[in-house]
């Protein structure tokens, strides 16, 4: 595990050196708020539905500018050699980039915080959605964060790796639009591939296992081919 | 002598039975800190790296030499576990390459022909990553980076950012990094690429002194450099060894190099 830690705290360094952390940051809870406050003014009502639905779209956004460098940089700049000739497995390596992208996404998230309170203070909102619609927009940025690395793993060029990454998470949005056009099973299968088919029942307070279930597993397949990646010597 | 060019020439298979296990002892002598046999690499229809056979010493300076594109730093690169053979076996200190992989890499210390390093660090504080990286016990790291700090004479530099440095001493950072760890292996590509004529002679003198207590695998294609620096010399030409020879037993390389191109 020490690697891990070494690696991961590397990372997070990388990311708090780099304008692109603040630039992203501050963008994303720029539109939040804006969003917030025109919503609350215009509906009055006190629930976080709509915000959870701006995280997942600036989600899908800024996630690509956030992962492009992860690999695609260190191919650039020779410094992948370095990494791949320490004594360190490439699952740590993969682990510790996606997890230094998942804690600078939880940051923000934790400023979105702010509206709960705020709703908290002058409303009384039902909790329930709003827990879950954290787990929602958490377990969602997990998801484009690993397909995020994966994209980055696959090219030395960063402007690429964002492109790929972009294009593989708004196909993955829209994949149920074009189940109808498919015969059965595949129609079955396009349907289950949506992200926002998954994305939405959670963060409107519908917790099934199946959708939840369906974030971990690409996390997971997505990590598990970026070290297959790595691998690949 | 005439040599096929690479392009038309293929690895043969070879089976693992006819490579002896990983640590075996050579008869006769102590066994070798850097054993290759049969070592192939392919990259499609191109052979990179042609049935290598190597064994280099324990101690000694050995120099791989070669115009470019013979296949040094590929070689370089299977050693040190960054790409893999397509055939054939590496061992370094006993441990297979592949096989045992980490526990090879421990034993090295790489410099790559590129100097990777993380610009956005200060020096120091790439050496204590790379410290941690390479296994250095979190109580030693401070001592371990000082140490190399002196060795390199890097004490100057060391609050500096990694990005602002002049090619001297970002080879002499990236040198410090391969040492940190104190490994029984050195690996450095082309160490005094970029250099100019006094750092070339520092880096000279650096590589001597770490002869003995290290041993040091390089690869050059400057011949003068190469005479005044390494014990032995291996000849490498699109992708095979030609010979290997002690530097002491050479009139001049100039004429070994033309007599068996």
């Amino acid at each position: 595990m020490r690697p891990l830690v070494i690696l991961f705290l590397k990372e997070l360094h990388g990311t708090f050196t780099s304008p692109i952390a603040y630039t992203v940051a501050t963008v994303f809870l720029l539109v939040l708020g804006y969003t917030f406050s025109l919503t609350l003014f215009a509906t009055k009502v006190a629930n976080l539905n709509y915000i959870f639905h701006q995280v997942y779209v600036l989600s899908i956004l800024l996630v690509p500018v956030l992962t492009m460098r992860a690999f695609a940089e260190e191919r650039r700049t020779d410094t992948l050699e370095l990494l791949l000739t320490a004594p360190v497995r490439e699952i740590w390596i993969v682990l510790a980039k996606f997890l230094a992208a998942l804690s600078l996404m939880i940051l923000m998230f934790v400023g979105s915080l702010a509206y709960a309170v705020v709703l908290g203070l002058y409303g009384d909102p039902d909790w329930g959605p709003i827990y879950s619609g954290y787990l929602a927009v958490l377990v969602n940025a997990s998801l484009l964060v690993s397909l995020g690395l994966l994209m980055s793993s696959l090219t030395e060029n960063q402007v690429v790796a964002a492109a790929l990454s972009l294009g593989t998470f708004l196909m993955l949005w829209f994949a149920d639009s074009v189940a109808y056009l498919l015969p059965q099973p595949f129609e079955l299968f396009a349907v289950n591939l949506s992200l926002i088919g998954h994305f939405k029942p959670l963060a409107s307070g519908e917790v099934f296992l199946s959708d939840v279930g369906y974030f971990i597993t690409l996390s997971l397949l997505a990590l598990f081919l970026t070290t297959r990646r790595l691998m690949e010597r | 002598m005439t040599v096929r060019p690479i392009k038309e020439r293929h690895c043969e298979e070879r089976s693992d039975e006819a490579i002896s296990p990983p640590g075996v002892m050579i008869e006769g002598s102590e066994a070798p800190a850097i054993l290759a046999e049969g070592v192939c690499k392919r990259y499609g229809s191109l052979t990179a790296v042609e049935h290598l056979d190597l064994s280099v010493r324990r101690g000694e300076v050995f120099c791989l030499f070669g115009p470019n594109g013979s296949g040094k730093t590929t070689f370089l690169r299977m050693l040190t576990g960054y790409i893999s053979p397509s055939r054939g076996r590496i061992t370094v200190a006993g441990h297979d390459v592949v096989r045992d992989g980490l526990a090879a890499r421990r034993k090295i210390g790489y410099v790559p022909e590129t100097v990777p390093l993380y610009g956005h660090m200060r020096v120091g504080e790439f050496l204590r990553f790379m410290a941690q990286l390479r296994g250095v016990a979190a109580t030693a790291v401070a001592e371990a980076v000082d140490r190399v700090i002196d060795l390199l004479a890097l004490g100057e530099v060391v609050r500096k950012p990694v990005r602002v440095l002049s090619r001297g001493y970002r080879q002499r950072t990236a040198l410090a990094q391969a040492l940190v760890h104190e490994p029984e292996i050195l690996v450095l590509d082309e160490p005094t690429n970029g250099l100019d004529p006094r750092q070339i002679i520092e880096m000279r003198g650096l590589i001597g002194s770490l002869a003995g207590r290290h041993t040091v695998l390089m690869s050059s294609h400057i011949l003068s450099e190469i005479e005044k620096t390494a014990d032995r010399a291996g000849l490498l030409l699109d992708g095979r060894l030609l010979g290997v020879r002690a530097i002491a037993e050479v009139a001049d390389l100039e004429s070994w190099f033309l007599s068996v191109t």
